[in-house]
């Protein structure tokens, strides 16, 4: 089995107007889908990033810190789940009915690399 | 199990852990608390920082899971964000915020058991508020299901059939009457208690009737409207401000939501009062309402709700449609007449003056509200008659009276309704 992180991006202004009611149907739906995953066994771990921008370290001539990447783009890497699936197919599939695409955040899949020949 | 059968399962279960509209009811908490904190000047900022903090819910809580106490939680975020907010402000210098700042500190955070009595109190210096009769009494309606209810513009634009433009102007002049009026966020005493506590039942009237009877569109009734309109009655009845007349109309309220279950059918068809299946009937509203039915003649004075309240108790003793006591439902009915006088009361009279003395004798009261102005696109007029007059055998009678009850605003619902009796009828 490999681990594959699931990114899931979100666009702020998806959420303008919201009504409580409509937060908490959103917030039972992501339970939903993350106890589902554990209920399948895969689910490794889930964080949430924090609100700030981030740092990024540029490198060769002397490191250069600049502030995040987001502040230009819609997007933002909101936080991420890591699976476990046998195939990239498989954890794709595990992450089509999360309802993060409902409310049209974008989830990027990436397979943690299982580090071929390593011992 | 497929995914989805095992979301479904989990999603009932995870229903149970958080109760129905847990957020909504706590917003209405949480902006009533920190309207108090900040003053009413500043409801503006106390409901931002309210859906602030239940927006970082949103955000978090996919990753860490709900935490064990929800409430606490958005609760100490809103706080949080609410004092940042006015240290901010400070800093730029507005007098307001410096005032509340200073009453932040002082005002220690209280522990869970008093949170609770100290929400229960700040609601309802809320819902007074709201309904303070200096604001347009369109914009009190708004307002409370805005901040008590926790309604999103959109919601109560829905609700009234209204654009969102509209409604949103309207919260906003309310706002600012409170600001320029200075209007206090407080408990009112003796004569001033009385006039916004009329205000507040009137309000939570309309929000209920509303509710009960959507006036257009496909759902036949606004459950959610309903429910927030007996929350709200329910928190005054239980408080200290009640008065026999806000037990008459929770009573009111409790007995015709109880029948709601049975109003609609399977397929999301009208069904009439007689039609309905009683089993469907809650029996716990109907206990709720008779108990504040209890309550309410403990004063001295009848109104209108009080009345109102005894016509819907005396359909909820009547266990099968025909035990129903109409001759009492009309002695009522003409004490209703009396105590507040309008044509829907007269409508609603005929319809009982029908059962108790035929289609005929209510033919002949219904006639005379024919052109009356205020029931002119009101389509219940024609369809009783309508209806009446297929009782009676006038087929030609009932299709003219029928097609223009189809010519008048109503639900989906009810025009599928009036369809089926005009197919009757022909």
């Amino acid at each position: 089995m490999a681990k594959y992180m699931l990114l899931l991006y979100d666009n702020r202004a998806n959420w303008t107007d919201i009504s409580p009611d409509e937060m908490q149907k959103a917030i039972q739906k992501y339970k939903a889908w993350g106890d589902k995953l554990k209920k399948l066994g895969i689910y490794v771990s889930s964080h949430k990033l924090a609100d700030d921008a981030g740092k990024v370290l540029r490198g060769r001539s002397g490191p250069r810190i600049t502030d995040g990447p987001y502040s230009e783009t819609k997007e933002v890497l909101g936080g991420y789940f890591m699976i476990e699936a046998p195939t990239y197919d498989d954890a794709v599939g595990h992450s089509r009915d999360c309802p993060h695409l409902e409310y049209g955040g974008t989830i990027e899949v990436r397979q943690i690399d299982p580090m071929v020949g390593s011992a | 199990m497929t995914g989805t059968e095992i979301s479904e399962t989990i999603g009932a279960d995870n229903a149970r852990v958080m109760v129905d509209h847990l957020f909504r009811s706590r917003a209405g908490q949480m902006v009533a608390y920190l309207t108090r904190m900040l003053g009413p000047e500043h409801l503006d900022l106390a409901e931002e920082v309210t859906q602030e903090a239940l927006l970082k819910a949103l955000q978090n809580w996919p990753y860490t899971g709900i935490p064990n106490n929800p409430a606490g939680w958005l609760f100490r975020v809103a706080r949080n964000s609410a004092l940042d907010a006015i240290r901010h402000r400070t800093l730029t210098g507005e007098k307001s915020a410096e005032l509340s700042a200073e009453h932040f500190r002082h005002a220690a955070t209280p522990d869970d058991a008093e949170l609770e009595e100290r929400f229960r109190d700040d609601e309802l210096r809320m819902v007074l508020m709201c309904c303070h009769p200096t604001l347009p009494q369109d914009a009190r309606v708004a307002l409370s299901l805005k901040t008590t209810g926790g309604f999103s513009v959109r919601e109560i634009a829905r609700a009234f059939l209204a654009d969102e433009a509209t409604i949103a102007q309207r919260l906003v002049r309310a706002k600012r009457q409170i600001r320029q009026s200075g209007i206090r966020f407080e408990l009112p005493a003796g004569e001033d208690l009385d006039v916004r506590l009329d205000s507040a039942l009137e309000v939570i009237y309309l929000m209920f009737n509303e509710g009960y009877a959507a006036q257009s569109g496909e759902d036949l009734v606004r459950q959610d409207l309903c429910g927030e309109a007996l929350r709200l009655g329910r928190l005054l009845a239980t408080s200290s401000v009640s008065t026999p007349q806000v037990h008459a109309l929770v009573a009111l309220m409790a007995f015709q939501a109880a029948r709601l279950p049975a109003r609609v059918d399977a397929a999301g068809e009208l069904v009439v009062l007689e039609d309905q299946d009683r089993r469907q009937w809650d029996r716990g509203l109907i206990a709720l309402g008779f108990h504040h039915f209890e309550m309410c003649a403990e004063g001295t004075s009848v109104t209108s709700y009080h009345v109102q309240a005894a016509i819907a108790a005396t359909h909820a003793r009547a266990e099968q449609g025909r035990a129903t006591d109409w001759e009492q439902i009309l002695e009522l009915y003409d004490q209703l007449l009396q105590l507040s006088p309008s044509p829907v009361v007269e409508l609603n009279r005929a319809v009982v003056v029908a059962k108790v003395n035929g289609p005929e004798a209510a033919l002949a009261v219904l006639r005379q509200l024919e052109g009356n102005r205020a029931l002119r696109n009101y389509y219940l007029l024609p369809a009783v008659q309508g209806q009446l007059l297929l009782e009676i055998g006038d087929k030609a009678g009932a299709s003219e009276y029928l097609g223009r009850a189809l010519d008048c605003p109503c639900s989906e619902p009810e025009r599928r309704f009036l369809r089926r009796k005009l197919a009757d009828a022909s």
